[in-house]
């Protein structure tokens, strides 16, 4: 066995292609994950939506036409896998709460409240009963995030602003990684004397242990606390990978990062290897199966030429909804835009169809028919996906 | 090839810069890149002095999904803005760390000695050094003037060891260990005389002298690689150099085929290994060990391959940390006004690597390992060192295997 040749192969560092590794991993499998940058998972809520367009979500799920991908998964499926999310992000110090039969509030920066699933310790007490008094902590110069949006929607709410010397989501968020800087806040914070039921700030607790920054500050004042989501840079959505990427590394699962598959090698249906370009050169990466966890348009997965949309790295058939007059519809907020339903379209097993390829499975949003803006389910169906996938891809290895 | 016209602004580049992380005075990679980029015109004088902020860890330029060349764009207005005003001594002193090397490790002894006393200390803070590290030391015995060819004639993997000025200069005994473990696998080794690779002048500003460095090293291996030698580099920034920059950067017409046919030695050890089966055995090495990934190793795209050759070593654990930057970037953070950067940098990755609670930390470039070393109070060694000791263990054991049969 060559030192690139691997049980699977994953291409996309997204949430669907790490839990698709993970699984394989855990499953005993040498696996590889390929990724060009960063996910677009950073720059999210580090919430995870399982179906948010209803309040129920498995509801909402069964509700779907058989050719959704959440179909094909099946409810237990997709339990099971939010479970094992929920196992992995405990193992990476990074827990997770939630009920994947129900779906919870949190709070956004602009003061309304949203409907997700599984969201971080941090945000457990966002959801708030009517009537509760709120306190929102907001820091100095910080961009995009305007405490009196919030203030102006709750009645019973008041704020503060605390100057942490830096402007930036990501410096006062490493500035809380310092214990003196976290003590001088909280002796700030309890100058305040906040008579309000829970206090909220933006989402800049710490980078490292985000939990226990929240429980010193929660202890000091004796309030529930809890973070609001911010506009990219995402400090919540840099955790979430970054946790998810140490359980890699700890499964010895092997990282090529920041970079393109430029080739595919296959002989006749089977897919021997892909070309990574690494600075200089080429490399070659053998795998028995691989999984295409690449995404859609934003990722890359997906390209839009102006009449068609192709598939980056295989080249796989695409379904597109009609020409494209139909893609987008006039009003750009009223949602479900037939754009959203284009993608590689799967069988049970998750194989693309008519790819003429037999050690090749698809996950996350890559997935035809996903529509994850409008039934708000990206990183839910990229976990339950990746999962199926990667058992798929288990049965065929074995 | 993708420029700055194609960054969407998404912020992933922001989220993985160590200097904006704690430095408030640098805008960050999307601004310091690809948005001021566009109002920067070839004719007109640089203005923008925060550029020289960036460290070029690279990190900005691994994280974004869209392939800009974020780091570099950078790294041309940090060229263009020295280009134009006048460098401070410490940017000509570090782009020369070469001829620095030269003249200290010849007169090892005194310069360690210089180089540790109070008295130079304080001389170093006027003159704009950082004082809070120790200053490597040098060895008179540099990879120089050690014994320059290895292994069988006619051998079918040929290697040239470019080993840079840290392994040269500094730490020769660890090159030294790298060209015997490469032969005993079975390949032909050879040291050529070698300059520095041009990356300290780069950083420093002075395009001119990192050219200088690099024509001459081009020569030299050029023509190894036409008798079919392949490049092997062990410090992962002079491996970036040399496969990046010098086609790219330095814009050199032999820089591609440099940059093709250079290698990883742990890529080249993997594949002794696993292709060639070379007949060696791993003994046991029980060590809980911290395996700090420098950026310029996770620049390369070529995955982490000394961490395939250590899984192979029985009893050893190693965890993998990629997500932070050590701070010291080279000689960056041997500069004063960068001292207070390279520190909190310092601290947080060093607290990373204690929270696991190893009895050493690894990593590929010797910046690292001064930084870490420091900062953690732990052992900071090559990852060569733990292999060659795996293997030395398992020879052993293997000829009292051998000895045993009648």
């Amino acid at each position: 066995m060559s030192a690139y040749e691997y049980d699977a192969v994953v291409i996309g560092g997204g949430v669907s292609g790490i839990m698709a590794s993970l699984t394989l991993a855990s499953g005993g499998f040498k696996t590889a994950l390929i990724s060009r940058g960063d996910p677009v998972c950073c720059l999210s809520t580090g919430c995870i939506d399982v179906f948010s367009h209803s309040d129920e979500p498995l509801g909402g799920i069964r509700a779907l036409l058989p050719d959704h991908p959440y179909s094909l998964v099946g409810e237990k499926g997709i339990v099971d896998a939010l479970c094992f999310f929920l196992e992995i992000m405990d193992e990476a110090g990074l827990p997770y709460e939630g009920d994947p039969g129900r779906n919870r509030k949190i709070l956004t920066p602009i003061g309304s409240t949203k409907n997700t699933c599984l969201v971080p310790q941090t945000m457990a007490h966002a959801d708030m009963s009517p009537g509760e008094y709120l306190h929102v902590i907001s820091f100095q110069g910080i961009k995009d995030f305007f405490p009196s949006y919030i203030t102006s929607r709750h009645r019973n709410s008041t704020y503060s602003v605390y100057d942490a010397g830096v402007p930036t989501t990501l410096g006062i968020a490493a500035r809380f990684d310092d214990a003196s800087f976290l003590d001088a806040f909280i002796t700030w914070l309890r100058g305040l004397e906040i008579p309000h039921d829970r206090v909220a700030l933006p989402a800049v607790l710490g980078t490292i242990d985000p939990a226990s920054v929240m429980e010193k500050i929660s202890q000091a004042i004796g309030r529930k606390i809890f973070e609001i989501p911010t506009l990219p840079p995402s400090i919540p959505g840099l955790r979430l990978f970054r946790a998810m990427k140490r359980v890699m590394q700890k499964r010895g699962i092997h990282l090529y990062w920041g970079k393109d598959v430029t080739s595919v090698e296959r002989q006749g249906r089977t897919v021997e290897a892909v070309t990574l370009a690494t600075t200089g050169r080429a490399k070659r990466v053998q795998g028995r199966v691989f999984v295409l966890a690449t995404g859609s348009f934003v990722s890359g997965g997906l390209f839009a030429g102006r009449e068609s949309v192709r598939e980056s790295v295989f080249d796989l058939p695409v379904t597109v909804p009609g020409e494209r007059k139909d893609w987008f519809n006039t009003d750009f907020f009223s949602g479900g835009h037939g754009i959203e339903r284009a993608g590689v379209r799967v069988d049970r097993a998750f194989r693309p169809v008519e790819s003429m390829i037999d050690n090749l499975f698809a996950c996350g949003s890559i997935l035809a028919e996903c529509e994850i803006m409008s039934l708000q389910c990206g990183h839910g169906l990229a976990i339950a996906t990746g999962v199926a996938a990667a058992k798929s891809c288990a049965q065929e290895l074995s | 090839m993708t420029t700055f016209e194609h960054c969407v602004r998404c912020t992933l580049c922001v989220e993985n810069c160590p200097v904006f992380k704690v430095n408030p005075a640098f805008p960050g990679p999307k601004q310091a890149g690809p948005d001021a980029q566009r109002f920067r015109l070839d004719g007109e004088r640089s203005v923008d002095d925060w550029v020289k902020l960036c460290c070029q860890c690279q990190r900005c330029q691994v994280a974004c999904p869209y392939g800009v060349n974020v780091s570099e764009i950078i790294l041309k207005a940090q060229l263009k803005y020295s280009h134009e005003h006048m460098s401070p001594f410490t940017a000509h002193l570090f782009a020369n760390t070469y001829h620095l090397g030269k003249l200290a490790s010849l007169v090892a002894p005194v310069t360690n000695a210089v180089t540790s006393s109070g008295a130079a200390r304080k001389v170093m803070g006027v003159l704009g050094l950082a004082t809070n590290l120790p200053m490597p030391e040098y060895r008179f015995l540099t990879l120089n003037r050690g014994r320059r060819r290895k292994g069988k004639r006619r051998s079918s993997r040929k290697v040239v060891f470019f080993h840079g000025c840290y392994l040269g200069f500094n730490r020769p005994d660890i090159g030294r260990g790298i060209r015997d473990l490469l032969a005993g696998l079975g390949c032909r080794v050879v040291i050529p005389k070698q300059t520095c690779c041009g990356l300290p002048a780069l950083g420093n500003g002075d395009l001119e002298i990192a050219k200088k460095f690099a024509r001459k090293n081009a020569r030299v291996l050029v023509d190894y690689i036409d008798r079919g030698y392949q490049v092997v580099y062990a410090c992962t920034s002079c491996g970036l150099t040399l496969a990046h920059d010098y086609p790219e950067v330095l814009e050199l017409p032999e820089g591609r085929k440099i940059a093709e046919n250079t290698y990883n030695v742990h890529e080249v050890i993997l594949d002794l290994l696993e292709n060639d089966a070379a007949d060696v055995e791993f003994g046991e090495v029980n060590r809980n060990i911290a395996y700090h990934i420098p950026c310029h190793l996770k620049a390369l795209g070529i995955g982490y391959p000394a961490a395939g050759v250590l899984e192979k070593i029985p009893g050893l654990k190693t965890t993998v940390l990629d997500d932070n930057c050590c701070g010291l970037a080279g000689s960056y953070g041997f500069k004063k006004k960068n001292q207070q950067t390279a520190e909190k940098l310092g601290v947080a990755a060093a607290s990373a690597i204690k929270a696991l609670e190893p009895d050493a930390l690894i990593s590929d470039c010797g910046a690292c390992r001064m930084q870490l070393g420091h900062y953690t109070g732990l052992p900071a060694l090559d990852p060569s060192e733990i292999i060659i000791a795996s293997l030395e263990k398992g020879a052993s054991k293997k000829s009292k295997g051998k000895r045993r049969i009648p």
